[in-house]
């Protein structure tokens, strides 16, 4: 009698277990090769005594009261960090806001080469620039739905991307509520802000940080106890992008707005 | 084999056995050649990643780093109104200019010398803070009897101490 699946008209085949093993160890076989052609990971762990990041939580504190809009932070992001043209590991974005109607907000460029004048036609009220970058959460989704464990982050607070690891799926450049990640097109992994991991660790400051000639970006350590960053976290208000995300956020800001998201 | 023994089923046992044997085999050699060798080290992620990042080459190394040889142009800098803007922020990162490892002048510092540049910082800008420096360009240059040329800037003032 010849039995037919439900859903499916195709007859089960009677095999013989003698044929199901041979053909499960060739394919076993296969599976095999494929297993030795590809690359193994390096070997090394976080390098040195040189530096200890148990001792240390990285938070960034950006003054929006103080931002000018130059741009230099952009720039000097993409030289550090060789990001490719057209994408942005921070990015800075306009506010203009009449005293009634829609808010004019744009970021050319992310804001590399500056801003011109824009006839908005509007009665500008208030006005100012937003720098963003990855805001390296707490409890952030881009780590959570990383399917393959390339997404991570590290002791002293600071979101990564393993780009040996990423398979370029995609998933965490949906799940950043905060359009911090892109798909490198150049690797075609999954690339973001890394706080400039190389330079934080040795001492430096981020190449944003750095760069800003107004003092609007700055990096804190919330393990260090004469950090100025830590105190005007402790005795200023501050305020995070969409807490109503829960995602707890460690890139703070001063002088936001509601237009802000 | 007499079929009363108690041993007459062993072979299929023995046949499971085997396959499961074999499953286990396949899934640990599947694992080691798989899994990253540090994987697990820090977290369920590859521990060497932390070290690929750290190891990424510095390529702005601050004012110190250029006022090494070019001293003069630092204290100018340093007693101007220009003292909290960075040598880098204008000039571009060192690295493009000296191979920081070997301590070797690679390239001529890319310079740009044009309007342009001041008015990245100094263009006057709705969304700018209201008591930051800024000016109309045109108006700015064409009021003080210059001529509104590309490098109009540098007639009047110094980029390292503009005043």
């Amino acid at each position: 009698m010849e039995r037919h699946d439900k859903d499916c008209a195709r007859p089960i085949i009677p095999i013989s277990r003698r044929e199901f093993l041979n053909r499960s160890s060739t394919a076993l076989a296969g599976s095999m090769v494929i297993a030795l052609v590809l690359p193994e990971g390096s070997s090394a762990g976080i390098a040195g005594a040189d530096y200890d990041w148990d001792r240390h939580r990285w938070v960034y504190l950006i003054d929006t009261t103080k931002c000018i809009g130059c741009g230099s932070c952009v720039r000097a992001c993409r030289a550090e960090n060789s990001v490719p043209e057209g994408m942005y590991r921070t990015w800075v974005e306009r506010y203009e806001i009449p005293a009634e109607g829609e808010a004019f907000i744009d970021s050319p460029n992310g804001g590399e080469h500056g801003f011109d004048p824009v006839a908005t036609g509007l009665s500008v009220r208030k006005g100012f620039f937003v720098p963003k970058l990855c805001n390296h959460c707490d409890a952030t989704p881009c780590i959570q739905v990383c399917p393959v464990g390339a997404s991570f982050a590290t002791r002293d607070g600071v979101v990564l991307v393993d780009p040996e690891h990423c398979i370029g799926c995609g998933y965490c450049v949906q799940a950043c509520p905060y359009g911090s990640r892109f798909i490198n097109p150049e690797t075609h992994t999954a690339d973001k802000c890394t706080l400039c991991y190389h330079r934080i660790t040795t001492g430096k400051k981020t190449a944003c940080v750095e760069i800003c000639p107004v003092g609007a970006r700055r990096l804190g350590d919330r393990k260090n106890p004469d950090d100025e960053v830590i105190e005007i976290l402790a005795t200023q208000r501050v305020e995070v992008l969409q807490p109503e995300l829960l995602t707890r956020p460690q890139a703070f800001y001063l002088g936001l707005d509601m237009e802000v998201r | 084999m007499n079929p009363e023994s108690p041993l007459i089923h062993a072979k299929h046992v023995f046949r499971a056995a085997i396959l499961l044997l074999v499953a286990l085999i396949a899934m640990v050699l599947g694992r080691s050649l798989f899994v990253p060798e540090t994987w697990g080290e820090f977290g369920p992620y590859r521990g060497a990643a932390v070290a690929e990042h750290r190891d990424k080459p510095i390529r702005h190394g601050g004012n110190d780093s250029c006022g090494m040889c070019h001293d003069a142009e630092y204290a100018d800098h340093a007693a101007g109104v220009h003292a909290t803007v960075r040598c880098e922020s204008c000039h571009g990162p060192v690295a493009f200019h000296v191979d920081l490892e070997e301590g070797e002048v690679v390239a001529e510092m890319p310079m740009r010398r044009s309007r342009e540049l001041c008015e990245l910082c100094h263009r006057r800008l709705d969304s700018r803070p209201a008591d930051f420096p800024q000016v109309d360009p045109r108006e700015h240059v064409l009021s003080n009897g210059g001529e509104f040329t590309a490098d109009a800037c540098f007639e009047c003032h110094d980029p390292h101490s503009p005043f």
